[in-house]
């Protein structure tokens, strides 16, 4: 699997790159700043844009903007957004094409390498992996909406963990409960917000945007 | 005797009435805490001594103002204490009646309190000297009492301190009344109808009249006062040396201080030439100050607000910038604090784990193995808290976006639903951002945990400001409306959240204004003058 990271901190751009070989995926390009990071992303089409949201030039939110661009000229093309800190703000921009393939989590989290790994797959394969922080807030937050509001408890847990990035079998494990009980509560979901059947990957995405605009 | 007592009085309520305002807290029981609450009505009794000692002493009327002094002191304690100040005016007034009434030859002696002025003493001076202390000390009871007519004379004073403008001082002013005194005193109706024709009450009423006159001229226009002083002393000054160089050709009448009336014997001219001398230097001291400032150009009006307004706009910096500075220290106390307790002490936390899981390896590799996982979540719960410390500190989403983006991002952070209405066609500079991100938040904060609101509704926008501005901001008000469907009850001199954000908003110029009535809803308006550059162009 072929990976573009974007850091402008060389320790932690290095730190990336051995974690990321050691485990297997090809590094294409180790970039430091937000126009060396659209080049690379629009020429080298990774799997997968491991991208810092501070970047240069101005040290704001060049990265997540680049990602952003780089997917308006590339639909889908998938970018997991590494931050110090994760705003429900970002996360509702960066699944606002609806195209999947999105990523959004704490830097911290790399320290888990079998979590973070996994959310580089899970990414690449076009779903979509929130930080828990970011879905945490959304657990506190009193619905606002009519479809999000008529959820039960448990099918918002199940959309919850959906939003992590986890799959059924994954979310069966963590509420003990058969995965045949998590396809259920996800049907449910996918009726109550008014998704129409189409493919399984596309319906958790449009959920977990139904739900961060709640 | 008497008057022995009426000064035993006096000193004692004075010196109970000093230990009362130097004790604060509860009041003592017994007789000290009686006399603290008594407090300064307890010196009714000294002048109503003092009143009914002149008003002649005799019939019981000793007794019975006393008797009455004690009652309101007893019963009316707030009453006593203002009938006080009054009581010590009225005594003033009292003496100098008694010196007119000794002047005017009516009586041989008069006995005023613990002077008096008759042969052999100093003519009627201890007497008026009493009653000037006398009307002091009245003048300050009722300053510092606050009772009736304090207004008026604070008023007054105010009025005079702020007519300090046309360059002719308060001083220069004030000259009139003595030229005025000696005027009277060489042209008053004795003098006109001849001594003894024209007294008693229809000279006061003159005298009145005119020196009532001279105050108005006096506060109405200074530079006036000034200039009708500074005439008056030219020519009183002359008039006393004509008096010296042709008396008696020239009618001597009563002259300052000296009295050829009724002195057969020229020998007291040198004292005319002497007062006319000095009236003299003082009329040519003043008047080419005077004339200078007639003949200069009026007072630059816009100036001189311009001045009082710099004035005030320093005592308002000064101010706040004592507050920021003590702020910005205590959150740098409590950034230190944070950082001490939390993510360093978390820090060491690793290397210690990390040392043990070393030391472990060799013999035992599953504790090493858990002691490495421990200081893995050691090191995330200190990033955990270094986040939570910079969302403190400056909330990187501001940093990233600016004031509009930040503030949505509080929106979707809250627990409650919150409507935007957000109209900033700009960027607002940083420092004005941080405080009113952080009022906001803070306001959003209470709204949610003090006044149970269901839903809030955040309104922000910015006013370019017609006109040009004032000294601070001048780019037009940035404002931003806070509305919940709480309980309501929201006050800022209540508890240290809103009075926190005011004190934030201060250091820009901004205010809050609350509106919250007990029951809801609650409606917080900031504002900050501030100006909005053009808005941030992507960089991608």
């Amino acid at each position: 699997m072929r990976i573009v990271i974007a850091e402008d901190l060389f320790l932690l751009r290095e730190g990336l790159v051995r974690l990321l070989s050691a485990h297997g995926f090809e590094i294409a390009a180790a970039v430091a700043s937000a126009p060396e990071l659209l080049e690379a992303l629009v020429e080298q089409r990774p799997d997968v844009g491991i991208v810092d949201v501070r970047l240069p030039p101005t040290h704001t939110d060049d990265g997540l903007r680049a990602a952003l661009a780089a997917r308006a000229r590339i639909p889908g093309l998938p970018v997991l957004v590494l931050s110090q800190y994760v705003e429900q703000l970002y996360a509702r921009e960066l699944l606002a094409d609806q195209a999947g393939g999105v990523g959004y989590l704490l830097k911290d989290r790399v320290f888990n390498d079998e979590a973070f790994t996994a959310a580089i797959r899970t990414v690449a394969a076009g779903g979509t992996v929130l930080d828990p922080e970011v879905v945490g807030k959304l657990m506190t937050r009193r619905s606002r909406d009519e479809p999000v509001a008529r959820l039960t408890p448990r099918e918002r847990e199940v959309l919850a963990l959906m939003a992590e990035g986890r799959s059924n079998v994954a979310i069966a494990q963590r509420l003990f409960i058969s995965e045949k009980a998590v396809s259920k509560h996800a049907a449910g979901i996918f009726a109550k917000l008014d998704l129409a059947p189409s493919d399984d990957d596309n319906r958790r995405v449009l959920a977990v945007l139904a739900y961060l605009g709640s | 005797m008497l008057f022995a007592i009426v000064l035993l009085l006096t000193i004692g309520c004075i010196a109970f009435i000093l230990v009362r305002e130097g004790q604060g807290g509860p009041r003592p029981n017994g007789l000290r805490g009686y006399i603290r609450t008594r407090g300064w009505g307890l010196l009714l009794l000294p002048v109503a001594m003092a009143a009914a000692v002149m008003a002649g002493g005799a019939h019981g009327l000793i007794p019975a103002e006393l008797g009455i002094a004690v009652l309101a002191i007893v019963f009316a304690p707030r009453l006593a204490a203002k009938l006080v100040p009054y009581g010590a005016l009225g005594l003033a007034f009292f003496g100098v009646m008694l010196a007119k009434t000794y002047r005017d030859g009516s009586t041989s002696k008069v006995q005023y309190l613990f002077v008096h002025a008759g042969p052999g003493a100093w003519g009627t001076r201890p007497v008026l000297a009493e009653a000037g202390v006398l009307f002091a000390v009245g003048l300050w009871l009722l300053l510092r009492l606050d009772v009736p007519g304090a207004g008026v004379v604070r008023a007054l004073a105010a009025r005079w301190l702020d007519r300090r403008r046309g360059g002719i001082s308060a001083v220069q002013a004030l000259l009139l009344i003595p030229v005025v005194g000696l005027a009277m005193q060489l042209l008053g109706p004795g003098n006109w109808f001849g001594i003894g024709a024209i007294d008693g009450l229809d000279a006061a009423v003159i005298d009145l009249a005119v020196a009532t006159a001279a105050l108005v001229l006096i506060f109405r226009s200074r530079a006036w006062a000034a200039t009708v002083a500074a005439a008056g002393l030219l020519v009183l000054g002359a008039y006393g040396w004509l008096i010296a160089a042709f008396w008696p050709a020239v009618p001597g009448f009563e002259y300052g201080f000296s009295d050829l009336a009724n002195s057969s014997t020229p020998t007291p001219l040198w004292t005319d030439a002497l007062e006319g001398s000095l009236l003299l230097a003082l009329g040519l001291w003043l008047a080419p100050r005077v004339m200078r400032h007639h003949l200069a150009d009026p007072p630059d009006l816009e100036l001189v607000a311009r001045a009082q307004q710099l004035t005030r706009r320093v005592q308002t910096l000064t101010k706040t910038r004592y507050d920021v500075v003590d702020t910005a220290a205590a959150e740098l106390r409590r950034i230190e604090r944070d950082l001490h307790d939390g993510a360093q002490a978390r820090l060491v936390a690793v290397g210690m784990s990390l040392q043990a899981a070393e030391r472990l390896f060799p013999t035992s590799p599953e504790a090493a193995l858990a002691l490495v996982a421990e200081a893995k979540e050691s090191s995330s719960r200190a990033l955990a808290e270094l986040r939570a410390l910079v969302r403190g500190i400056y909330p990187p989403v501001l940093a990233d976006r600016g004031l509009a983006d930040a503030i949505r991002a509080l929106a979707l952070d809250a627990p409650l639903p919150v409507e935007l209405d957000i109209d900033l066609p700009g960027e607002v500079e940083l420092p004005v951002a941080s405080a009113v991100y952080f009022s906001v938040a803070e306001v959003l904060a209470n709204a949610e945990k003090h006044a149970r609101a269901r839903s809030v509704r955040i309104q922000l926008g910015h006013t370019p400001l017609a006109g040009g501005g004032g000294l601070a901001g001048g780019g037009g008000m940035l404002r931003a409306q806070v509305t919940d469907d709480g309980w309501g009850g929201a006050d800022p001199a209540q508890g240290t959240g809103l009075a926190g954000v005011e004190r934030r908003l201060v250091a820009f110029d901004g205010i809050l204004a609350v509106n919250s009535p007990p029951g809801g809803p609650t409606i917080v308006v900031i504002e900050v003058p501030c100006a909005l550059s053009s808005p941030k162009t992507s960089s991608c």
